[in-house]
C-alpha cells in the first residue's frame, strides 16, 4: 500500500474526529465541518483587520492550523466554537499587526456583490461610498467591532468572549458605533 | 432606539428577516446593516481550495526540515504566550519542597535537651540506646512524635559542652562532668527476681558496682519491686543503659549531666597554693630562732596540713563522681493487662497507625502552608502575565 495513501487516510480520520463539545443539535461536530462553516467569516474579519489580502490569507490559514492543533483543548465552558475560532483569529491578526507595526484601516476591498435588498445599482454605489466613508471615521476598536458583528456575524455574547469584555459592554459599544456610523452617513447625505 | 433594540434589529437583519417599512429609524439601521455586511471581503477561490486541501490532510508538518517543524510546533502553541501558569506551578512546587525539607530538618527539638521518659517503650527504646554512636539525648526523627506525648518528661542538658577558651579548663579532654541517669523498668511480677539479678550482673559486666539495692516484697512473700543505685564508669554509661533497658519495659528514663570542671580546677589550684604554703612554713620553721616562733609555725603547719587533706579529699570525690555515673533503677511489677509491649498486638498497631497519621497530617499541613500562598502567587503572576500579553496585543488596535 502506498504510504502516502495510508497517511492520508489517518489524517482524514483525524479531521473527521468529533471535537470534544457538542453542537446545539447535540451532535459532535468535526473540525472540517467547523472550518467550512466559519471560513468566509473568519477571512472577512481578518481581512477587515489587516486590509491586505495576502496577509489575511496567511493569517486565516495560520488560524485554522492553530485551531487544528489545539482542537482537543477546546472547552464549551469557555464559549462557543465561533468565539473560540475567532479568538484564535484575533490573536493571530493582532500579532501580525503588531509585528508589522502598522495600523489596519478598514478600507474594505470589493467584496461580495450579491448582497440582498439593494435594488438599484446607482443607489448601491452611492450607499457603498457613503458607508465606506463613514467606516473611515471609526477608530480601530470600533472598526473591529463592526467587522465582528456585520462581517463575521457573531452574537454579542460571542463578541464579548472574543474581545474579552462583558456582553452588555459589547451592546453599548455597538449602539454607540452604529449611531456614529449613522451620523457620518447622514452628514455625507 | 436603545442598545437592546439596536442589537435586536441588527441580529434580525443579519439573520435574513425582511426589511420593515413602518419605522424610519429601524429601516435606516436595517439598510446600514445590509450595507456593512455587503462590505464583507470574500476569500479568493484559489486560496480556499489550497486551504481545503491542507485541512483535508490535517495540516501535515513539513518533512525533512527540522527548523520548519520546530516553527510549526511553536506556531501551534498558544500564540507565543509563555506557559506562565505551568512555570509558576513548577517553581512553586520546587520552592515548597525546598521549604519543607528545610523545615523538617531545622525543626528538630533542642539538641541540648534530653527527655527520656517513655510510657513503656521497651523494644524501640532499647534498640535506640543500643545503637552505637547514638546519644540518648539526641532526638531522632522516628522518636520525635512519640516524645510529644510524654507528659512527665524531665529535660536536662547532656550535650557535650563546647570548649571555653576563657574558662577554667579549655579543651574537652579535661572537662569533668558528673553524669546521672535513672530508669524505671517494669517487668512481669514473676520475673522481678531474675531482673534484679540481671541488673547486678550488667552493672558488673560494665565494670561498675551496686552502691545500694533494695527489694520489696508483698503479702505473699513475692518480690513486688526494687530500687538500685549503681555506679557505672562514665565511659560505659550508654551501653550499660542500653543493656538495662532490655531487661523490661522502660516506663521512664532520665539523664542529666553537670559540668564540675570549675570546681575541680579551683580545688587543684588551691591544693598547689597550700603545698607552696607548706614549703614556705617548713623553711621558716628551720630558720626559727625562738621556741615561740617555732610553736606558732607548727600550728600554722597543722592547719595547712588539714587544708591539704581537705582539698585532696575534695579532688578525689570530684574525680570519683565524674569517673563514675550514678544510675538509679526503679523496678516495678507490670500488671497483667500490660503484658504486651506497646508495639505489639492490635493496640500497638493502632498506636502506630495513629502516630503515622499524625506525622502525615503534620507534613501535609506544612506543605499546604507553603503551597497555598505560593500557588496564589503563581496564579496572580499568571493572571498578570496574561493581562499584560493581552494589552500588548491590543496595543496594535490603539
Amino acid at each position: 500500500m502506498d504510504p502516502r495513501l495510508d497517511r492520508s487516510k489517518g489524517v482524514n480520520e483525524a479531521i473527521a474526529e468529533p471535537m470534544p463539545a457538542l453542537t446545539q443539535a447535540g451532535k459532535a461536530e468535526t473540525f472540517e465541518a467547523l472550518y467550512r462553516r466559519t471560513l468566509p467569516r473568519v477571512y472577512a474579519y481578518v481581512a477587515a483587520l489587516l486590509h491586505d489580502r495576502a496577509t489575511a490569507e496567511d493569517v486565516t490559514a495560520l488560524t485554522y492550523e492553530r485551531a487544528y492543533r489545539k482542537r482537543r483543548g477546546f472547552s464549551a465552558l469557555r464559549g462557543t466554537r465561533e468565539a473560540w475560532i475567532f479568538g484564535i483569529a484575533r490573536n493571530a491578526a493582532l500579532d501580525e499587526l503588531r509585528r508589522r507595526k502598522r495600523q489596519a484601516k478598514l478600507e474594505v476591498e470589493p467584496g461580495d456583490l450579491a448582497a440582498p435588498a439593494i435594488d438599484d445599482l446607482a443607489d448601491l454605489t452611492v450607499k457603498r461610498e457613503t458607508v465606506r466613508a463613514a467606516l473611515a471615521t471609526l477608530d480601530a476598536r470600533e472598526r473591529e467591532l463592526v467587522a465582528l458583528k456585520f462581517m463575521a456575524g457573531l452574537s454579542n455574547s460571542e463578541i464579548a468572549r472574543v474581545i474579552g469584555v462583558s456582553e452588555s459592554n459589547v451592546g453599548t459599544r455597538l449602539h454607540r458605533t452604529v449611531n456614529k456610523l449613522r451620523e457620518a452617513c447622514d452628514g455625507r447625505a | 432606539m436603545d442598545e437592546r433594540e439596536t442589537t435586536a434589529v441588527i441580529d434580525r437583519t443579519l439573520a435574513g428577516d425582511p426589511l420593515t417599512t413602518g419605522y424610519p429609524a429601524e429601516r435606516e439601521l436595517q439598510e446600514l446593516t445590509l450595507a456593512l455586511s455587503a462590505e464583507r471581503p470574500a476569500p479568493d477561490m484559489v486560496f480556499v481550495a489550497e486551504l481545503d486541501e491542507r485541512v483535508r490532510e490535517g495540516f501535515p508538518r513539513v518533512r525533512g526540515n527540522p527548523f520548519a517543524r520546530v516553527q510549526g510546533a511553536l506556531a501551534a502553541r498558544s500564540f507565543g504566550r509563555p506557559p506562565m501558569a505551568l512555570m509558576g506551578g513548577v517553581a512553586s512546587l520546587l520552592l515548597a519542597l525546598l521549604l519543607v525539607v528545610s523545615l523538617t530538618s531545622g525543626s528538630d527539638d533542642d539538641p541540648a535537651s534530653t527527655s527520656i521518659v517513655g510510657a513503656g517503650d521497651n523494644a524501640s527504646g532499647a534498640r535506640e540506646m543500643a545503637r552505637p554512636g547514638v546519644d540518648v539525648g539526641e532526638p531522632t526523627p522516628s522518636r520525635r512524635f512519640s516524645r510529644a506525648r510524654m507528659d512527665d518528661s524531665i529535660s536536662s542538658p547532656l550535650a557535650p559542652v563546647p570548649p571555653r577558651r576563657d574558662g577554667f579548663a579549655p579543651g574537652t579532654r579535661d572537662r569533668r562532668i558528673q553524669r546521672s541517669a535513672s530508669l524505671t523498668l517494669a517487668a512481669p511480677a514473676d520475673e522481678l527476681d531474675s531482673v534484679a539479678a540481671d541488673i547486678t550482673r550488667i552493672t558488673e559486666r560494665h565494670r561498675g558496682f551496686v552502691l545500694s539495692s533494695s527489694l520489696t516484697t508483698g503479702d505473699e512473700g513475692a518480690t513486688t519491686g526494687g530500687d538500685f543505685e549503681l555506679k557505672i564508669p562514665a565511659a560505659r554509661l550508654q551501653p550499660a543503659l542500653a543493656d538495662l533497658a532490655k531487661l523490661g519495659q522502660v516506663r521512664a528514663r532520665t539523664q542529666s549531666g553537670e559540668d564540675v570542671t570549675a570546681h575541680f580546677v579551683t580545688a587543684g589550684d588551691r591544693l598547689e597554693a597550700a603545698r607552696a604554703e607548706r614549703g614556705n612554713l617548713l623553711t621558716r620553721l628551720e630558720q626559727a630562732t625562738t621556741d615561740l616562733e617555732a610553736e606558732s609555725l607548727r600550728l600554722q603547719l597543722d592547719a595547712n596540713a588539714g587544708e591539704i587533706n581537705r582539698l585532696h579529699g575534695r579532688i578525689r570525690n570530684l574525680r570519683i563522681s565524674t569517673d563514675y555515673a550514678t544510675v538509679g533503677v526503679v523496678l516495678e511489677a507490670r500488671n497483667g493487662d500490660e503484658s504486651a509491649a506497646p508495639g505489639d498486638g492490635l493496640g500497638g498497631a493502632l498506636d502506630d497507625a495513629l502516630d503515622s497519621l499524625g506525622d502525615s497530617l503534620e507534613l501535609a499541613i506544612r506543605i499546604l502552608g507553603v503551597l497555598i500562598p505560593l500557588g496564589a502567587l503563581a496564579a496572580a503572576l499568571a493572571f498578570a502575565a496574561r493581562a499584560l500579553l493581552r494589552r500588548r496585543r491590543e496595543s496594535a488596535l490603539s
